[in-house]
């Protein structure tokens, strides 16, 4: 007790909380446009914590880390253009809600179950980080390759579209990240002599390309065919989020939980998480037919998943000292500037110092819904500027978010390809969003895969040795099945009915 | 430019032979059965099966839909100058920022852009004005990246 006293005694100063909230509001400038990242936000604070003590030091960098993921959301919700990857997989619903003039309450599911995620994935964090650490070391090359199999599976079965244009699009990505020397076997692979492509395809100028210049494109070509979008002007961001927690409460529990145990795992992250539990919600929800267009249930589940993710990245940061992600990686390495080095013996030595840190989390997930409900009203005013306006200054946004990936022109480049690709795979109803899971996951399923056969000697059986690699791969090969026997299923069925009619169904 | 299920699945199969023939300049890890050319052999497998089954989806179905159907803004030259002056722009800053500089570049895109558009001229300098400033002063000064400068406005940095 007396060390709790201790830790609030650290977080609750007015200069601590002065840093919680100017970090805020960088966090979730920084998140709303599209180009700037989580881990620049994170990047960019880092000189700035040098002058800082440690608790308001990590509690900057944690705030606007959790403010930067919400706020991926908004250019996603109101014009169809998601800030992370995280976002990309309930953006057609939440777009198709604004579109309906549901954009409020869009945003404030969004809203109000990230930071319901994110404050489920501390608690997590605070009363079971060593126990889930220990699971989360247990995973290895074997069991990862399955993970990354089960996301990109599950970005295809939750395609709007067909799942054939589907894979398509998983197709494109997987292939794009092929590109460069950085595989397994350190061979430069359709570099065509390029430098600088021998990096690889960066995916957020991709991103920016597949999204936000494709649907600049698309506003113009389109301009009088789109839907206008209704404001009323009811209030629902905060008001329909009651109904919604009441009407979908397995489906919050359920994402918070997926999200903060796929977080956890060093390397998995939010990306995976949203994807998961999107398609996880999808399956058991009880209205299938209306996921991906402007249906709120899959925004719960994933919303809530993505920042549980969030969370959940730090217990093996902070138990282990291995870094989920990159914006765990950085915070790492300002743990051991400030003298808190992150492992075991940080809840032995400075235990006040890690329940402060504990409580800046609870902190930032519940700043996070006044802030993000200013933020969203703010932003929202975006879509009563004109397309003629708005459009020009988006797309200088997006030039220079690429630049700033590299300080390369090569990313305007890449943006530009990667835009005109979109938007010639959005005019043939090819979904966008496979394409980008496959850019960020085909390097991680390429790495897994080499290193489980060099460790089986090229024996596919390792694969379902060990007991949680047999369990997910079992459950990848089932998610695998499902649709074809439902496929076969419905043949068989329509053939016994009409049996003159053997063409198959679309 | 719409392609039927046909055409897609005839496309998708060609991708898949560019790709399994380019993989056979990549070699595996030495000493190892797998290594750079398992990833684009495991993708053009995929994308080779899934070619046929388009292919052959489509032509058990009576080939529907037309091969290729021009979408209906291909027709509105405003749309195909819209489309085109964006894809131009982008190209533009891509050949002259570092020469010229990010601010007149980008005051250049956005008015231009803008015009074509049909935003009228004087709303479209003004907001061209603003909108290059506030980007300039956000990721220019407040976030440190390094745009291209140019001499005689070095004041803004």
């Amino acid at each position: 007790m007396d060390i709790l006293a201790q830790a609030a005694g650290l977080v609750f100063q007015p200069y601590v909380l002065l840093v919680i909230f100017a970090s805020a509001c960088f966090g979730l400038f920084v998140g709303a446009i599209p180009g700037l990242t989580a881990t620049m936000a994170t990047a960019l604070l880092v000189p700035i914590t040098f002058f800082m003590d440690p608790v308001p030091a990590i509690a900057a960098i944690v705030t606007a880390t959790a403010m930067a993921i919400f706020a991926g959301d908004i250019p996603g919700a109101l014009l169809r253009m998601p800030g992370t990857p995280a976002s990309a997989a309930y953006v057609e619903d939440a777009y198709r809600m604004t579109q309906d003039g549901r954009g409020d309450e869009a945003l404030g599911a969004v809203l109000v179950f990230s930071s319901i995620g994110g404050i489920f994935g501390t608690i997590v964090l605070v009363t079971t980080a060593p126990a889930l650490a220990e699971i989360a070391l247990k995973f290895s090359s074997f069991e990862y390759f399955w993970l990354v199999l089960l996301g990109l599976s599950c970005a295809i079965f939750v395609s709007p579209s067909s799942v054939t244009r589907g894979m398509i699009s998983l197709l494109i990505g997987l292939f794009a990240a092929t590109i460069g020397i950085d595989n397994p076997a350190g061979q430069p692979r359709y570099t065509f002599g390029n430098v600088e492509l021998l990096a690889g395809v960066q995916f957020i100028p991709a991103m920016i390309g597949l999204f936000a210049v494709s649907e600049v494109l698309r506003s113009i070509v389109y301009s009088k065919d789109r839907p206008s979008v209704d404001r009323s002007g009811k209030h629902t961001v905060f008001t329909r989020q009651w109904t919604n927690i009441r009407r979908y409460p397995i489906q919050m529990l359920r994402g918070s939980a997926t999200g903060t145990a796929i977080g956890a795992l060093p390397g998995a992250g939010a990306d995976i998480a949203a994807w998961i539990s999107y398609a996880v919600s999808k399956q058991f929800s009880r209205q299938k037919e209306k996921f991906g267009r402007g249906h709120v249930e899959g925004l719960v589940e994933a919303g809530a998943s993505n920042n549980g993710a969030v969370s959940g990245a730090w217990i093996p940061a902070l138990v282990f000292g291995i870094p989920g992600d990159s914006i765990t990686a950085i915070v790492i390495g300002v743990l051991y500037v400030k003298g808190m080095n992150p492992g075991p013996t940080v809840f032995i030595n400075d235990p006040q110092l890690i329940y402060a840190v504990f409580m800046v989390f609870f902190l930032a997930n519940i700043i996070m819904l006044p802030l993000g409900w200013v933020a969203i009203k703010g932003a929202s005013t975006l879509l009563s500027i004109p397309n003629r306006v708005l459009m020009p200054v988006i797309l200088l946004f997006c030039i220079v978010g690429s630049f700033a990936i590299n300080n390369s022109v090569f990313g305007v480049l890449l943006m530009l390809i990667f835009g005109v690709l979109g938007f010639i795979m959005e005019e043939n109803d090819i979904p966008i969003a496979p394409a980008i899971l496959g850019l960020v996951l085909g390097p991680m399923l390429e790495q897994n895969f080499i290193t489980s056969m060099i460790k089986a000697d090229g024996s596919f059986l390792a694969f379902f040795e060990r007991p949680i690699a047999a369990g997910l791969g079992i459950f990848t090969i089932v998610v695998w099945s499902i649709p074809i026997i439902l496929y076969l299923r419905r043949r068989w069925a329509g053939s016994a009915a009409s049996p003159k009619e053997d063409l198959p169904q679309g | 430019m719409k392609f039927n299920d046909f055409v897609l699945g005839v496309l998708v199969l060609i991708g898949a032979a560019a790709i399994l023939v380019s993989a056979r300049n990549f070699s595996p890890i030495p000493g190892q059965a797998y290594g750079a050319e398992t990833m684009p052999n495991a993708i053009g497998i995929v994308a080779a099966g899934l070619g046929i089954f388009m292919v052959a989806k489509s032509a058990l179905a009576g080939f529907p839909g037309r091969a290729v159907a021009l979408a209906d803004w291909a027709r509105s030259p405003a749309a195909v100058v819209g489309v085109a002056t964006a894809l131009a722009l982008i190209v533009v800053y891509i050949v002259f920022s570092e020469r010229v500089g990010f601010v007149p570049i980008a005051f250049l895109i956005l008015l231009v852009f803008m015009l074509t558009l049909r935003t009228r001229i004087i709303v479209a300098v003004p907001v061209a004005i603003f909108a290059t400033i506030l980007v300039q002063q956000t990721f220019g000064r407040l976030l440190l990246v390094p745009l291209p400068r140019n001499d005689f406005l070095s004041f803004l940095w």
